[in-house]
């Protein structure tokens, strides 16, 4: 039962059926976190692409502290 | 079928390809305008600086295969293509994803798209 049921679930990710005009490339990556019933090939598609944006954001925020606020960040290492 | 639509191409996207989606009444436009990216090179330039984006950080951008374009072209029912088959990762990625689940989608369909007899 459990296997079938599985089955089922499989068949529900949000990524392999939606189809047709509504989907594309601004809301697909949404649509695809929000759904509970992730196919194997998308949740590792999600998994990757999430580490590898989170890695780049780390950066960002790191490039911009060192670039716009200098003043600032020595303040704060000075209060400290 | 993609009437009112704006689709980014990255410079790997074949011609033919991007014929295909303007005959489905797509038109061509910038990658900020764009509802839908399409590339066939991750590791393009063009492609890459899509990867570095803010909106591909914050969710806003996914890449797309252009070979989406020929399975629709290809296809009984146009919309019965699921795009989200078509997911293109960064180009540094796809060998880890690959090693879990196997080949790309698109990487399958080139095969028949280049074994296709007809074609000019
Ligand atoms: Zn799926």
């Amino acid at each position: 039962a459990t296997d079938n049921c599985s089955k089922i679930l499989k068949y529900r990710c949000s990524g392999c059926i939606a189809v047709g005009k509504s989907l594309n490339s601004r809301n697909f990556s949404k649509l695809l976190h929000s759904c509970p019933y992730q196919c194997d090939r998308h949740k590792v598609i999600v998994e990757a692409e999430d580490t590898y944006k989170s890695e780049l954001r780390k950066s960002l925020i790191c490039n911009k502290k060192i670039l716009l606020t200098p003043r600032r960040r020595r303040q704060l290492s000075t209060e400290s | 079928m993609f009437q009112g639509q704006r689709g980014w191409f990255c410079r790997s996207v074949s011609s033919d390809l991007r014929q295909l989606w303007v005959a489905e009444g797509g038109t061509i436009s910038d990658p900020r305008a764009a509802e839908f990216l399409f590339s066939c090179d991750a590791s393009h330039p063009d492609t890459r600086r899509i990867y570095q984006s803010i909106d591909y950080i914050e969710d806003n951008a996914t890449v797309f295969h252009a070979y989406y374009l020929s399975a629709v072209a290809n296809a009984e029912i146009k919309n019965s293509v699921a795009l989200g088959h078509f997911v293109l990762p960064p180009a540094c990625l796809q060998k880890e994803i690959r090693r879990k689940i196997g080949n790309f989608i698109w990487e399958q369909d080139q095969h028949s798209l280049i074994e296709k007899p007809d074609n000019s």
